[in-house]
């Protein structure tokens, strides 16, 4: 039945208003940093309605010649790599913390969540003594390892819950059927559990796109990532506001694909979506 | 499962494959940490020279002046070698002598042929307790650009004073075009940089006798006040909106927008504003010393060198890129190729083609430069260990009492307080 009241169309128009506020309030940095990337450096700060012709792409063709692209590129593969290394060890880890009868699962939940709360200051220092001692410094081996601690305690919790959510009875058939367990976890257990797999692997990835902390200090020069980098248009007496405008959006465009897919994933795992 | 154990081992394989181990403190190789400025990113762009000539690898990082920091003190700190050479700013370097953070070079630098062609005021300036620790590459001062065409229609010549400035900010000041603006974030770079040339200018000093070694806190004067409130008029009755938060870089926009007659900057600043490529206004745009007090005029300096640290696992090939970098063919070089005309290796000022460069950019630069860098004190800035953090205390209560919050005369005498705290007298 649709509420027609003269209360209810009120309440919604002021609800949209409401919504198109917040929305305003939420878009104005990202809409201010896209119209900056064209604008001149000469009128960066002036109200663009003043000069609405001094648009340029010279921030875009500047920012291809300078070390950015490589460190967007660097933040890609360590993104990628940590949350797929993390994916191959804690997926089948956060099957066996679900379905085995392993004494001592508390303590593990424990001690996972543990390394997940504390601050990635705790690890930093003694990371970096020992990076700098095994040569580990600045290479994607190192960088990638470093962030498996960030990636790999959130997808193990992760996947632990959304297999527990998956019926004992759908792999104790599949084995009675004569699969081995191996087959019945990938067949069976972990299609039901994608929506969580996909969910924890985009938040992953997401954890390590956004670091700066750890590439602060364990990046130089070859492998630093891109919010790092973005940093580098800050010089003793200057500020490049168009690369930095332009870096920006280079950091935002790949998230936003992911969030689309994210957002669907993340409702279904939450709500606990197991096909029977 | 086997699918599964053959996807672990070819990621495994691929992660092995895309880590480059970079080496650190190879036998020939040199990892440098500097940050982004001029000279610092001309440099990076000679490392192949620097290879042709030595046969020595230069890793040159040029980074961000934050990440910069926070690199330095965990490498220093964690005495970790993995730099070899770094970017020392003259304004820390006591602090990094008394941390015990850089290695002394003096047998090194006296062993330098370009010694004798670095000018002698930046050069003595990394000297303490007897010992060179680093060697200077550039000394930027403070200048100040003005708006030839606003002061001809005001009927108004170039202020000469303080004073003056105050009446002539009260002629062409207007809501349009605000009179003048100066960094005034608090830090010891912003307006500590800037602030001092106001306050050396009305007779106003840090300590008692800094020369004579009496460093009892004295800030807290009527010259310093007088200073204050000079500076405090000029920002707030005659500058652009929210200049009382200004920082370089929101100087040098106004500037570039037309929105201020007058900007009192360093020398990169300054020069950007004059260059018909960076500003629109560049050509009604003249250049000349800060404006003097009754105790004289007295530009800001600040210095930037190359140092060792403590832990650089070899020395010798350190200096070699010292030597290399701070050398009239490697300055001439950067000189040429980036807005750089702040070198302190003399012979530099000698090449035609350098002369011809800045002359176009403005036919006074270098002159002013030179008169600037002549009038300039070597610790306009106290060379202390403490100045950071004394710096920023003093920053802070100035910036208090521009923006309102407190008066000029509580400023100055917390400013004071936290001096002798901080000094522990």
């Amino acid at each position: 039945m649709i509420d027609n009241t003269r209360s209810f169309r009120v309440k919604r128009v002021f609800g949209f208003g409401m919504m198109w506020v917040l929305l305003f309030f939420a878009a104005l940095p990202t809409v201010w940093v896209l119209i900056m990337s064209f604008r001149e450096q000469s009128v960066m700060f002036e109200a663009f309605w003043k000069s609405p012709l001094a648009v340029t792409l010279d921030n875009y063709l500047g920012i291809t010649r300078s070390d950015f692209p490589k460190a967007l590129l660097n933040s890609f593969i360590c993104a990628g790599l940590s949350t797929l290394l993390a994916m191959i060890v804690g997926v089948p880890a956060g099957f066996a913390l679900a379905k085995s009868r392993l004494s001592g699962k508390f303590y593990a939940s424990w001690l996972l969540l543990l390394l997940r709360m504390a601050p990635p200051v705790g690890f930093v220092i003694p990371l970096f003594l020992l990076y700098v001692n095994a040569g580990l410094i600045d290479s994607y081996f190192g960088l990638i390892m470093a962030y498996m601690t960030l990636t790999l305690p959130l997808i193990v919790w992760s996947m632990w819950n959304s297999f527990a959510q998956v019926p004992d009875e759908l792999i104790e058939a599949a084995i009675m059927d004569g699969a081995s367990l191996g087959k019945a976890f990938l067949l069976v257990a972990l299609p039901a559990a994608r929506p969580g797999a996909v969910a924890a692997a985009i938040l992953g990835f997401l954890i390590v796109w956004n670091d700066f902390f750890y590439a602060l200090i364990i990046t130089r020069s070859s492998t630093v990532t891109a919010p790092v980098a973005v940093m580098n248009f800050i010089s003793y007496d200057s500020v490049d506001w168009g690369s930095i405008a332009v870096a920006s959006i280079a950091l935002t465009l790949p998230i936003l694909p992911l969030m689309v897919i994210a957002n669907r994933y993340i409702v279904q795992s939450l709500s606990g979506a197991v096909k029977g | 499962m086997k699918k599964f154990l053959s996807t672990l081992f070819s990621a495994t394989v691929l992660a092995g494959v895309v880590s480059t181990s970079s080496v650190v403190n190879a036998a020939d190789e040199l990892n440098v940490v500097m940050f982004g400025m001029p000279y610092t990113k001309g440099l990076a762009a000679l490392a192949d020279d620097f290879e042709a000539k030595t046969g020595i690898k230069a890793n040159i990082d040029v980074i961000g002046q934050d990440v910069f920091e926070n690199r330095i003190t965990l490498s220093f700190t964690g005495k970790s070698g993995d730099i070899d050479v770094v970017h020392t700013p003259v304004i820390q370097v006591q602090r990094w002598v008394s941390a015990g953070w850089l290695k002394p070079i003096t047998a090194e630098v006296d062993a330098m042929a370009v010694k004798s062609d670095i000018m002698a005021g930046p050069l003595d300036a990394y000297k303490i307790n007897g010992e060179q620790w680093a060697v200077p590459y550039m000394a930027a001062t403070g200048l100040m650009t003005y708006r030839k065409d606003i002061l001809e229609e005001a009927g108004v010549e170039v202020p000469q004073t303080w004073e003056d400035m105050l009446s002539v900010a009260a002629k062409i000041h207007n809501d349009d075009t605000a009179a003048i603006a100066m960094r005034a974030v608090p830090g010891q770079g912003f307006n500590m940089f800037i602030f001092p040339m106001v306050m050396r200018a009305y007779g106003g000093k840090f300590f008692e006798d800094y020369t004579g070694g009496d460093l009892t806190p004295a800030i807290n004067s009527p010259e310093t006040l007088e200073a204050l409130n000079v500076y405090m008029k000029l920002l707030n009755d005659y500058g652009p909106q929210g200049a009382g938060n200004f920082n370089f870089a929101e100087v040098q926009a106004a500037a570039q927008n037309g929105q201020i007659a007058f900007a009192v900057e360093g020398t990169g600043i300054a020069a950007s504003l004059v260059d018909p490529e960076k500003s629109k206004f560049a050509d009604k745009t003249g250049i000349t010393l800060p404006p003097a007090g009754p105790a004289g005029r007295s530009p800001a300096i600040a210095v930037h060198g190359l140092g060792i640290p403590a832990s650089a696992k070899n020395p010798e090939l350190s200096a070699k890129f010292i030597e290399w970098a701070v050398s009239t063919e490697t300055m001439t070089k950067i000189a040429l190729a980036q807005p750089f005309s702040n070198f302190t290796t003399q012979p530099v000022a000698q090449n035609e083609e350098v002369v011809a460069k800045y002359s176009k950019v403005h036919p006074d630069f270098l002159t002013v430069q030179a008169e600037a860098l002549n009038l300039a004190i070597g610790h306009y800035r106290p060379l202390l260990p403490e100045w950071p953090a004394l710096g920023q205390a003093i920053g802070e209560n100035i910036n208090a009492a521009l923006n309102g919050l407190s008066s000029p005369e509580e400023a100055l005498e917390a400013a004071e307080q936290e001096m002798r705290d901080i000094l522990g007298n």
